[in-house]
């Protein structure tokens, strides 16, 4: 079927694929709008994502920026704060209710529109084509609408902030009450409305998009690619679709009860409820514990649809830098296999001290810290491969050596956390924070910011400067773990989050001078991400030229395309494929190319 | 992959006779299940009505087997596609038991610590009085 | 096209370069459409499972369901309403499994019959819905309201009814939304739209997403009115 998977997508969903087009000389009239706009290309949607997933790192990251300068300043003011943002910064001093803004923002913000769509939305709409080798994804149409929902969720989001009553304000989880009584804060009101509309298109988009990497991943790989011959960064992508697409759903429905709790009278999450000035609530029978358990069947899952696409990147780039096979790639598929299904079966861990069973909890907690296993074999699998490599140290493979340290110090405080008994101690703390952030932030961003550097010179042909890679890797990994690591010690000393002003608290005071270090550093390491964005744009004009094809000596079918492929990625046959993607330094052999054939005296892995 | 590769595997006049069994076999379920509900009103018993229940239950998850394999074709797809779409919905296991469980769990969390809440919810109300307020009062 | 035929070597089937199943994208991802679906519907109804089982009461669905069309007020007669609102829908089922079949079979007259039936069983189903929300709204039940007691005759959440219009509501959503695609569907067979294709593949997803629905009310008939 390789060189019949035709570019049919002006017959929609339901043309099949033995429709006969000649894409060899597939050019069909691209306008601006055509090309740029509503693409159909999956290299340019992938390039899309990644450039809106840019805007909201930005904003994201700023808002974490501005929050931080009440925490580490909280006595200071700041005019130029009143400049933008008026009277959410009465005095140049950010108010309470701009303060939990920002908190929520921020976190919706990066959890869902950085590291969900611009993180698997760029590398699966880039790299699952290409890797498997097809011309496009199964539906390129669904591909596009995809990207389009997921830009419309965001203008909703982004108009969630102008609003009069300002943005949702009870934090990233939307948990009810805050979130389903408009009388309970002002950012409950409008704001909460655009927040739910935002994420329900965003739902939509993620579904479209799962669904499209799912049957373009099984269906379409070219011939001789056979599953197991897969890169791991096209077995990750996978599962993460197959995460999404099994659990946003759920998401979904706990959304819609909260529609109409919040517009139709009902009590799906509401009981016994006492508003300041409106008196008790008629809403009876309901039960906010039931939202958590909705919210968090997604919002397990989403923390791994964050982080395993960073995973199978930082696979792939590790094993063509240390010009070694990966190490156990069976067991690195298995091990994403059980973190896939553990992903669906340890959400209560969110919620040890919400009162919910004990006895629940005690699963939970088991299920939970069987987790450490498969992530144990990752780790592990990660450092024999480089063990004794013949190791490139590019920005790239900075950058994924980075991923593999956070990983390990962020998923150590997993197994403390994991603990129902010790999680009375740690819940809502910095520790908290600390953890998450390391393992699944910056961690992710790390695994992100390896598959730009790696692939850039695929998407745009040009090479990303290396001297501002190197400045930005070293940055932004000591950065990371002078921000975070700190915020250990807070959490073990008790200091919650979410608090608008510590030194106000005789506990908390002590830690003033660290939490002005930390704002400090955090100013530092964003600005270094802009320093970044300003290599990555100038890079995509004025960078250094691609003059090979394979500029990494990379295996993988992606690198067999021309330096700039056009809609259909190969001009003539797909290539066929009669290996894995791993061969390094095999009999003596740099690399081999999954397209070369295997010679009869070759040695058998 | 052409759409050759998924013709029926026996010829049309069994398919059609499969199609009218499944009708048949469903509609039996649906009486049976239909009986049983009947049948559990009479029954004080909270047991042997929960029992019954679980029957229920079952005769449903049969005639989703049946909808499934044979309206929706399944049964004739290849082994790997059934695996796909079966195994991921093992899930659900754990989904309805810990969700279930914990309902559970909060009502009687609910009812030891809030002996005032549990007291109103005993009050006995009188049907017809509620019914002509046409509205259920705040408690 | 390698016509690949499903008595091929198991071994080669994922060997790349065609399905691995054996069946083309777009009903691979009607398939998991479905099933991602099924988690919604899967979390709506353990939602309403937790919700009762959380609470000290519940209404008995017999005494609830109890009514019937031109029948005189105060007649009591539980279950066979929506007994018959299952039975629309099973028959619908079956009509569009035979309109798959004929598609199949490239019988573009006995799809057109066929669908028509199903198109007639849908806005038959839907239109016992709209009776049976209609005449419980005449009772004073609605989302926030609830008029009906708990069966030990304490007094009632909301719930009940709060569950029992938004779960069969997105179910009716989704039967209508089928109604559509079948309406769609027979537009398109009449044109000759498949005929010109050679193949009748669209009916056979319109038919997966048809049963879905229909599976789907088996568990929601299950869930509202027997237990």
């Amino acid at each position: 079927m390789s060189s019949e998977v035709a570019l049919d997508f002006h017959s929609g969903v339901s043309s099949l694929h033995d429709t006969h087009h000649s894409h060899d000389e597939h050019h069909h009239h691209e306008t601006f709008i055509s090309k740029y706009v509503f693409s159909m290309d999956h290299k340019m949607i992938a390039k899309q994502f990644l450039i809106t997933g840019m805007f909201w790192a930005v904003l994201g990251g700023f808002m974490s920026v501005l929050f931080r300068l009440q925490l580490g300043y909280p006595d200071s003011t700041f005019p130029w704060l009143e400049d933008i943002l008026g009277k959410w910064a009465k005095g140049g001093h950010i108010t309470p209710e701009a303060y939990y803004a920002l908190v929520t923002t921020h976190g919706t913000v990066l959890v869902f529109f950085v590291l969900t769509a611009g993180l698997s939305g760029t590398f699966a709409n880039f790299l699952i084509p290409l890797q498997v080798g097809a011309r496009d994804m199964a539906s390129p149409f669904m591909n596009m609408l995809s990207f389009w929902f997921f830009f419309t969720a965001g203008i909703v989001m982004l108009s969630s902030i102008f609003v009069e009553t300002g943005p949702f304000s009870g934090g990233w989880t939307a948990y009810p009450p805050l979130s389903a009584l408009g009388d309970a804060s002002p950012g409950s009101k409008t704001g909460m409305d655009l927040w739910i509309v935002s994420m329900a298109l965003f739902v939509v988009s993620s579904l479209l998009g799962g669904l499209n990497y799912i049957a373009t991943v099984l269906n379409m790989r070219t011939k001789g690619m056979s599953m197991t011959r897969l890169p791991l960064t096209i077995w990750a992508l996978f599962f993460t679709a197959v995460l999404g697409v099994l659990s946003f759903p759920v998401l979904f429905s706990g959304f819609i009860l909260l529609i109409f709790d919040r517009n139709f009278g009902t009590s799906f999450y509401l009981s016994d409820i006492f508003v300041n000035g409106a008196g008790a609530l008629p809403n009876e029978g309901g039960s906010a514990i039931l939202y958590q358990h909705l919210f968090w069947f997604l919002g397990h899952p989403e923390v791994y649809i964050i982080l395993l696409p960073a995973m199978g990147m930082v696979s792939e780039i590790l094993s063509t830098n240390a010009r070694k096979p990966i190490f156990g790639y069976m067991a690195m598929i298995g091990s994403m296999f059980a973190i896939a299904i553990l992903a669906f079966l340890v959400w209560a861990h969110h919620m040890f001290v919400t009162g919910l069973n004990p006895f629940l909890g005690s699963i939970f907690v088991l299920l939970t810290l069987l987790i450490a296993v498969p992530s144990a074999i990752k780790v592990f699998n990660w450092l024999t491969t480089l063990w004794r490599g013949n190791i490139r140290f590019t920005p790239a493979m900075l950058f994924a050596i980075g991923f593999v340290s956070l990983f390990i110090s962020g998923g150590l405080t997993g197994i403390w956390l994991g603990n129902s008994a010790l999680d009375i101690h740690l819940h809502d703390t910095y520790f908290v924070i600390a953890h998450f952030h390391i393992v699944m932030g910056v961690a992710s961003m790390f695994g992100m910011f390896a598959g730009i550097y790696h692939w850039f010179p695929k998407m745009y042909g040009r090479f990303l400067n290396n001297t501002l890679g190197y400045v930005h890797f070293w940055i932004t990994i000591a950065g990371a773990y002078l921000i975070f690591w700190p915020m250990h010690y807070e959490g073990l000393a008790g200091m919650p989050r979410r608090y608008y002003d510590y030194s106000i608290w005789e506990s908390f005071k002590q830690f003033s001078d660290l939490n002005r270090f930390i704002s400090t550093v955090a100013m530092i390491v964003f600005a270094t991400q802009i320093l970044f964005l300003a290599n990555f744009f100038y890079s995509i004009f004025k960078g250094r030229k691609l003059r090979t094809a394979n500029p990494w000596g990379s295996n993988t079918l992606e690198w067999t395309t021309p330096i700039k492929p056009g809609h259909g990625n190969w001009p003539g046959e797909i290539p066929e494929v009669y290996r894995w993607a791993y061969d390094y330094g095999k009999d003596g052999t740099d690399f081999i190319s999954q397209t070369t054939p295997v010679g009869a005296d070759e040695s058998v892995h | 992959m052409s759409h050759s590769a998924q013709a029926l595997h026996h010829d049309d006049g069994s398919a059609v006779k499969e199609i009218w069994k499944v009708t048949a076999i469903l509609s039996v379920l649906t009486i049976i299940e239909l009986i049983l509900g009947f049948w559990m009103m009479g029954i004080e018993s909270e047991s042997f009505r929960l029992a019954i229940k679980g029957s229920i239950v079952i005769l449903m998850i049969a005639k989703a087997f049946y909808i499934v394999g044979y309206f929706m074709h399944l049964k004739h797809e290849l082994k790997n596609l059934i695996m796909t779409i079966v195994v991921p919905l093992a899930l659900f296991i754990w989904f309805i038991t810990a969700f279930l469980y914990e309902g559970n769990s909060y009502k009687n969390l609910r009812n030891r610590y809030d002996p005032y809440k549990k007291a109103q919810t005993e009050i006995k109300v009188h049907k017809n009085e509620e019914v002509k307020e046409g509205k259920p009062s705040a408690e | 096209m390698s016509t690949v035929t499903a008595t091929a070597a198991p071994t080669k089937l994922w060997g790349g370069g065609k399905s691995p199943f054996d069946v083309e994208y777009g009903k691979l991802m009607m398939w998991y459409f479905l099933m991602s679906d099924a988690f919604t519907f899967g979390a709506f109804l353990i939602s309403y499972g937790t919700i009762r089982f959380s609470s000290n009461g519940w209404p008995n669905p017999n005494e609830v369901f109890k009514s019937f069309p031109f029948a005189p007020e105060g007649v009591h007669a539980p279950l066979v309403f929506v007994s018959i609102m299952t039975f629309i829908l099973i028959i619908s089922s079956v009509t569009m499994v035979l309109a798959v079949l004929a598609g199949k079979q490239m019988d573009k007259k006995a799809v057109v019959r066929n669908l028509i039936l199903t198109i007639i069983g849908g806005i038959a189903f839907l239109s016992c819905q709209a009776w049976e929300w209609n005449h419980l709204h005449s009772e004073g039940a609605w989302w926030g309201a609830n008029p009906f007691l708990n069966a030990d005759g304490t007094q009632s959440s909301t719930n009940f009814t709060n569950y029992f219009f938004t779960i069969t509501g997105f179910h009716g959503f989704h039967v209508f939304s089928g109604v559509v695609i079948n309406i769609i569907m027979l537009i398109m067979t009449l044109m000759d739209k498949f005929e010109k294709r050679g193949h009748y593949l669209m009916i056979e997803k319109a038919g997966l997403y048809w049963h879905f629905v229909d599976l789907v009310w088996v568990f929601v008939f299950t869930c509202f009115y027997l237990i």
